[in-house]
C-alpha cells in the first residue's frame, strides 16, 4: 500500500513537471527546444510512478508486502512541528531579522531534543544569537537580514 | 611528477598546513559521530569557505571528507554504531574485537590499513588522472552525453534497495535543476512566474537542506525511536598496542582492498560502503583463516577500511576530468570549484593544473594528519564525542543550517530553499528513496542537457548521433548493462528470500 500512495504522490508530480515543461514556448529555428530535457524527465518520471503504483497494488492484490512495507509514524509529529518551526523561523527572518527569531528559537528547539536544563534554555536565548551572530555577520562579514517589522539588532545599536 | 613542487609548496604554507590538520580533526570527529556525516559537515561549512582563497577552501573540505571516511571506523569500533555506511563492513570484526577488550589494536589495525589504503588511492589518482584527461579532451558532445548518461543509471541503481525509486531519485534531480533559466535560450522553465525561482535552485542551500536539516529531522526522529545509550568499549592492558607480527597477515589484505577500493573509486556513484563490503568479502574469501572473520579477526578491519579511504582519491578522477561527481562529497566540491569560478573538466589540466596538484598534496598531507590523530588519539576522540550530548549538538546544528544558507549568497530565498530541501530529505530518507542519486543528479542534469542538445545540434536533430560514435555507444550500452545487472541481482535476492521462507 505503502507503494501505492508513494506511486501516487509522484504521479501527481510529474503531471504538474509535464505541464509546466509544455508551457516552455517553442525553440526558434535552428535551436533546440528549452523544454525537451524537462518533459523528457518528466515523463520518464511518470513512466516511474505508474510502474510503482502498479507494483504496489499487484502485492497488494496478492496480500504480500501489507504489513511488513509499512512505514513507522514514530516521531512524525513531532518531525512536522519542527517543519513548522523551521518555516515560521525562516519566514520571520523577513519580519524580524536573525537575532530576535534566533533568540526564540533556540530554547524551543533545544527543549524538542530533550533539553530540560532552564539555565540552559535561558543562556541559549542570548548566546544562540550572539555567537551566530558574531562569526557569521562580524567575522565573516556576511550583511546580516533586515527586518522589515522590527530589527532587534538596528534597537540594539541604536 | 608535478606532484613533488605541489607538495613542496603546501609543505611551506604554515596556514595551509594548519588548516589540513584542522580538517583532519574535524573530519574525525563528525565521521566519529553517530548521525553526522561527512557530507554533511562539508555542506554546513562549505558558505563559510567563499570567504577563502580557491586552494584553501577545496582543500579543507577535500581533507574532511577524507578523514570522515576513516572516522566512521571509530564509531564502528567503539560505539559498535558505524558513523558512516562504509564503516558498517569494519564493525562486523572490529566490535568482538572490542569486545574482547582490543578496541585500541583494532582502532590501530583500521587507522593504518586506511593510510595504505587511502595512499594508495591519491597515488594512483595522481598517475592516471592526466592521462584521463588528456583522453576527455578528445571526447566530443555526444560522447560525454553517453558518459553522463551511463553515471545517472548507474547512480540511480546501483546505490540503495530499488532500482525503480534510484531512478525517481534521479530524476527528481533532473528536474529539479531544471527551474530556472534555461542556459542556452534563456527561456523560463519551471518557474511558474516566480522572479526568485527564475535564478534556479542554488546548489548550497539544496545541499545543506537535504544533508543538514534532513539529518537533524532524522535524529529527532530516531530519539522518539532509541531507548539505549551510546557507551565506548575500552581496550584491556594488553589489547591497546599492535605489533608488526600483528599487523603483518593484514597487509594483503590491506592492499588487496586498496586496489578494490581505487577501482570501484572511479565508476561515479558506486561509493566506499560498496568498497568496503567487496573488500571484506574479498578478504574473508581468501584468508586463511575465515572461521575467524566476523568474530574478531584483525584482518576483517584492514580489508574494508583500506577499500573504504581508497576510493576518497579515485573518485576525484571523473570529477576533475569530466565534470562528473561521483560521489556526494564530489557533488559539493564541485560547487566550491564553481562557486570560486574554477571551471572543472578536462580543461581544468590546462588551466588550473598546479590547483589541482596541489590540492591532491593537500590530500596526501591530510591523510598523514589524520594518521597520525588517529593511531595517538583516536580513544579521545571517541571520549570528546561521547561528552558532546546530541540534545545540544543536533539544535545547534539546526541553527546553523539556516545561518550557512543564508550566509551563501545573502539570499533568503535560499533559506526558503535549504527548509524545504531539508523536509524533502528526511521524506526521501523515510520512503527509502536515494538522496545520494538526487543531490549527484541535480548537480549532473546542466551538464548533460547541454551536450545532449549540442550534440542535437551536431546532427540536424538526429539521436542516431549517439549510436554511430562507438565511443558514446559503449557508454550508453555500459549505462543499460549496470541496470540490467543491478536488476537480475536484486531478482535473485529476492528469489533467495522468498525460498528461506519458504523452507522456515
Amino acid at each position: 500500500m505503502k507503494d501505492v500512495i508513494e506511486g501516487l504522490a509522484l504521479l501527481v508530480l510529474s503531471l504538474i513537471a509535464i505541464w509546466g515543461a509544455w508551457q516552455v514556448p517553442q525553440a526558434a529555428p535552428g535551436e533546440t527546444w528549452a523544454g525537451l530535457v524537462p518533459f523528457g524527465a518528466a515523463l520518464a518520471l511518470f513512466g516511474l510512478s505508474l510502474f510503482l503504483v502498479t507494483g504496489g497494488l499487484r502485492s497488494v492484490s496478492h496480500g504480500s508486502g501489507f504489513d511488513d512495507q509499512q512505514t513507522s509514524t514514530t516521531g512524525t509529529r513531532e518531525i512536522l512541528t519542527l517543519f513548522l518551526i523551521a518555516l515560521v523561523y525562516q519566514q520571520s527572518f523577513r519580519w524580524f531579522g536573525y537575532v530576535l527569531p534566533t533568540a526564540i528559537v533556540a530554547p524551543v528547539v533545544l527543549y524538542m531534543f530533550g533539553v530540560r536544563n532552564k539555565v540552559g534554555l535561558t543562556a541559549s536565548v542570548f548566546l544562540c544569537p550572539l555567537v551566530f551572530h558574531i562569526i557569521f555577520f562580524e567575522l565573516l562579514g556576511v550583511f546580516p537580514p533586515y527586518g522589515e517589522v522590527f530589527d532587534l539588532l538596528d534597537a540594539i545599536r541604536g | 611528477m608535478e606532484i613533488f613542487p605541489a607538495l613542496l609548496s603546501v609543505i611551506t604554507d604554515p596556514v595551509l598546513l594548519f588548516a589540513i590538520v584542522l580538517a583532519a580533526a574535524v573530519g574525525m570527529i563528525v565521521g566519529a559521530t553517530p548521525g553526522l556525516t561527512a557530507s554533511a559537515a562539508i555542506a554546513m561549512l562549505l558558505p563559510i569557505t567563499f570567504y577563502m582563497p580557491p586552494l584553501f577552501a577545496l582543500a579543507f573540505l577535500y581533507v574532511i571528507g577524507k578523514s570522515g571516511r576513516y572516522g566512521g571506523s571509530i564509531a564502528a569500533i567503539l560505539f559498535n554504531t558505524p558513523g558512516t555506511a562504509a564503516s558498517a563492513a569494519t564493525q562486523i570484526d572490529g566490535y568482538p574485537l572490542a569486545r574482547a577488550g582490543k578496541a585500541g589494536k583494532a582502532m590501530k589495525v583500521a587507522t593504518i590499513s586506511s593510510v595504505i589504503g587511502d595512499f594508495m588511492g591519491d597515488i594512483m589518482l595522481v598517475v592516471g588522472v592526466g592521462f584521463i584527461a588528456a583522453l576527455a579532451l578528445r571526447l566530443g558532445p555526444p560522447e560525454t552525453f553517453a558518459i553522463y548518461f551511463a553515471a545517472f543509471v548507474v547512480i540511480g541503481s546501483v546505490i540503495g534497495k530499488s532500482v525503480v525509486k534510484g531512478m525517481i531519485s534521479a530524476l527528481l534531480g533532473i528536474l529539479v535543476s531544471m527551474v530556472g533559466l534555461d542556459p542556452i535560450t534563456g527561456q523560463e522553465r519551471f518557474t511558474f512566474g516566480s522572479f526568485e525561482l527564475s535564478n534556479g535552485i542554488g546548489l548550497v542551500p539544496l545541499m545543506i537542506g537535504v544533508f543538514v536539516l534532513g539529518e537533524v529531522f532524522a535524529q529527532l526522529e530516531e530519539r522518539s525511536k532509541s531507548t539505549g545509550e551510546v557507551r565506548e568499549n575500552t581496550s584491556a592492558p594488553d589489547g591497546h598496542s599492535l605489533t608488526y607480527d600483528e599487523y603483518k597477515p593484514c597487509i594483503p589484505h590491506a592492499i588487496r582492498g586498496g586496489f578494490i577500493g581505487a577501482g570501484i573509486g572511479v565508476l561515479p556513484g558506486l561509493g566506499s560502503a560498496i568498497a568496503a563490503f567487496i573488500s571484506y568479502g574479498e578478504g574473508k574469501r581468501r584468508a586463511k583463516n575465515p572461521e575467524l572473520w566476523g568474530k574478531g579477526a584483525l584482518e576483517g578491519v584492514a580489508a574494508p577500511e583500506a577499500a573504504n579511504n581508497a576510493v576518497s582519491g579515485p573518485s576525484m578522477a571523473p570529477l576533475l576530468t569530466l565534470g562528473i561527481p561521483g560521489s556526494t562529497i564530489g557533488a559539493i566540491l564541485l560547487g566550491v570549484f564553481l562557486i570560486h569560478g574554477i571551471q572543472v573538466g578536462p580543461t581544468l589540466f590546462l588551466t588550473d593544473r598546479e590547483l589541482v596538484y596541489q590540492l591532491f598534496a593537500c590530500g596526501m598531507l591530510g591523510i598523514v594528519a589524520y594518521g597520525f590523530i588517529g593511531y595517538f588519539g583516536a580513544s579521545q576522540v571517541a571520549r570528546i564525542i561521547l561528552k558532546v550530548p546530541t540534545s545540544v549538538l543536533y539544535p545547534l546544528i539546526f541553527l546553523t543550517a539556516f545561518v550557512a544558507a543564508y550566509s551563501a549568497r545573502g539570499s533568503l530565498f535560499d533559506v526558503t530553499v535549504m527548509t524545504f530541501a531539508g523536509f524533502a530529505g528526511w521524506l526521501m530518507r523515510k520512503f527509502e528513496f536515494n538522496v545520494a542519486a538526487f543531490v549527484i543528479s541535480f548537480v549532473l542534469a546542466k551538464g548533460a542537457e547541454e551536450t545532449f542538445r549540442q550534440s542535437l545540434l551536431m546532427s540536424d536533430g538526429g539521436i542516431l548521433i549517439f549510436v554511430e560514435r562507438p565511443i558514446a555507444t559503449g557508454f550508453l550500452l555500459l549505462g543499460i548493462l549496470a541496470m540490467a545487472a543491478r536488476i537480475r541481482a536484486i531478482m535473485r535476492e529476492r528469489k533467495v528470500v522468498s525460498g528461506e521462507l519458504e523452507d522456515a
